[in-house]
């Protein structure tokens, strides 16, 4: 399989902290690679590098697969990138600010206004950016992405400030690009909830680790349902339940049914009620996606 | 791909005064000796009888600082520009070698003092005619007094340049910056080795192009230095 992004190992050590270790990127020509993780995981470490910006302590780069140490300039002209908070130059228009960059990346001028156009910049196209308000200077960052029709964009958390509606178009925006254009996208963001109705696989890294890589559809596997049974002496509820060959879990004084047929739970229910225990509630639980990253990311910290 | 960078370096040295200053350091240097000699043209005529000879001195007197002072501004600057809103990650994510950053940036500010050298001569011929001296003009000399010191302020201006771009904290490239001007001022009193002293062309050979190959050479010395540590380095 051709990957756009490749790493191998890729480690960054700042002092004796490893901010990065050993993290295996792999993403596949067209796909939406949602790049999670707490504050502080490493996500913005592991993109510097992936441009080039950071040098990796140990651990190799491809893109387009190429190596990026020995390929830098080729690769980077296919590549459109925001890091963290936008830059730009506050004493110049969103126009010239544009214009800074196109000179550099070679595409003609018309690029200037359709970019301004995707990103809804266009009537604030001759105003200082020193005026713009967060979201305007994180659309203009995108806008600067963009300018060269890349074929991998990468952004780091492109909708911080972003109002709810900004949000959605953004993500809107986003996610008509692999098709439009046939772009790959990495985006990273600490919310799943941001990322999760966009991106087709996703990563997940704590502490400098990768702890998930896979599809979305794999990650929501893990988001089972439940029948959650709250009962008196739950420790022994949960006991009987076992004894006689049911499988249950027991957490936080709760009791878990994983098989939800409506034949197991009444026999469950009634199992316990011999039992003479008391049942308070028989209520379905389901685990958002969210919780399962919140798990996951905990997990790694205890563990 | 040179020429571009320094356009977009042009592009973004707009608003900032920066050409301002360029003509303001020359003009100033100037106007001091229209004050000097307007005050008391009559005793410093009687101070030397090489007319133009004392009048370049005088005005030599205050190009190392003019120069220096302005590489302490222009320079810092420059790299407030990339420095503001941390523009380094964006720009050298883009298709371009970070030499070639370092070299435009150096360039720009090199093709700025050297407009401000051009200014100087234009100015000291002007004023000096305006005197009417009535003696040859040592037009050579007043090449020299023009752009030497610029010359010999390479090393200044190539380990300016490297500080403010590397360091994170303004106030280090700042700090440099008045030491450096504090040390052109008194360099009369440095010894020859101190690069601040060279753009005063003195030295104990009384022989001003020593200076300028020292410059020169000094000059493109710690520039490769900072270029080289400037493409080291992580952006963060
Ligand atoms: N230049 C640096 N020098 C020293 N430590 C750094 C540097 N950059 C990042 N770190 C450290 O590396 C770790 C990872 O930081 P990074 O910015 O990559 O996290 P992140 O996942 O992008 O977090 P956030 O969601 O807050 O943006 C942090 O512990 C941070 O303190
Ligand atoms: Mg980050």
């Amino acid at each position: 399989m051709e990957y756009i992004i490749q790493t191998k190992n890729l480690s960054k050590k700042f002092g004796k902290e490893l901010a990065v270790n050993g993290v295996d990127i792999r993403i596949a020509k067209g796909e939406i690679y949602g790049f999670l993780g707490p504050n502080g995981a490493g996500k913005s470490t592991t993109i510097r590098m992936l441009l080039g910006l950071m040098k990796p302590t140990s651990g190799k780069v491809a893109i387009f697969g190429k190596d990026l140490k020995s390929e830098r300039i080729n690769i980077l002209k296919k590549v459109g990138s925001l890091v963290e908070n936008p830059s730009y130059y506050p004493h110049l228009t969103a126009k010239e600010n544009l214009e800074a960059i196109r000179k550099i990346v070679g595409v003609p001028k018309t690029r200037i206004d359709e970019v301004l156009k995707t990103v809804r910049l266009q009537d604030a196209a001759n105003k200082k950016v020193k005026g713009f308000s967060l979201g305007m200077k994180q659309r203009l960052g995108i806008a600067t992405a963009l300018l060269n029709k890349p074929e991998l964009l990468i952004l780091d958390e492109p909708t911080n400030g972003l109002d709810p509606s900004g949000i959605i178009e953004i993500r809107e925006l986003i996610k008509s690009l692999p098709e439009k254009y046939g772009m790959t996208i990495l985006i990273s963001s600490h919310l799943l909830s941001e990322i999760d109705q966009i991106a087709t696989t996703v990563g997940i890294i704590t502490k400098g680790k990768m702890i998930f890589q896979d599809s979305i559809e794999e990650m929501r596997m893990f988001a089972r349902q439940y029948i959650k049974l709250k009962v008196s002496q739950h420790e022994h509820a949960w006991r009987t339940l076992l004894a006689s060959g049911m499988k249950a879990e027991l957490e936080d004084g709760h009791i878990l049914l994983s098989d939800q047929t409506d034949q197991h739970v009444a026999e469950a229910v009634q199992l316990l009620v011999q039992q003479g225990i008391s049942i308070y509630r028989v209520e379905e639980d389901k685990k958002s996606l969210e919780d399962i990253f919140l798990q996951m990311t905990k997990e790694e910290l205890a563990g | 791909m040179m020429m571009r960078l320094l356009k977009v370096d042009m592009l973004k040295m707009k608003r900032k005064g920066m050409w301002f200053l360029t003509i303001l350091g020359p003009v100033g240097v100037i106007a001091l000796q229209m004050v000097n000699y307007g005050v008391r043209k009559e005793y410093l005529l009687q101070q030397n009888s090489d007319y133009w000879g004392y009048y370049l001195k005088n005005i030599s007197a205050f190009t190392p600082l003019a120069i220096v002072l302005g590489i302490a501004i222009l320079t810092s600057f420059i790299a407030s520009i990339e420095n503001e809103t941390n523009a380094w990650k964006q720009l050298v994510a883009l298709p371009i070698s970070k030499m070639s950053v370092y070299l435009s940036k150096f360039t720009v500010l090199s093709i700025m003092f050297f407009l401000s050298s051009c200014l100087l001569m234009v100015f000291t011929l002007g004023f000096g005619l305006f005197l009417d001296f009535n003696q040859e003009i040592p037009f050579l000399e007043v090449f020299q007094y023009s752009f030497f010191p610029f010359f010999a302020a390479l090393p200044v201006l190539a380990l300016q340049l490297w500080v403010a771009t590397v360091s994170k904290n303004q106030g280090i490239s700042i700090t440099v910056g008045v030491v450096g001007v504090i040390f052109a001022y008194s360099a009369f009193t440095l010894p020859d080795w101190m690069i601040w002293k060279w753009p005063s062309l003195m030295n104990e050979w009384d022989d001003p192009t020593i200076n300028v190959w020292l410059g020169l050479g000094v000059g493109s010395m710690l520039y490769i230095i900072g270029m080289f540590d400037f493409k080291r380095r992580d952006v963060r």
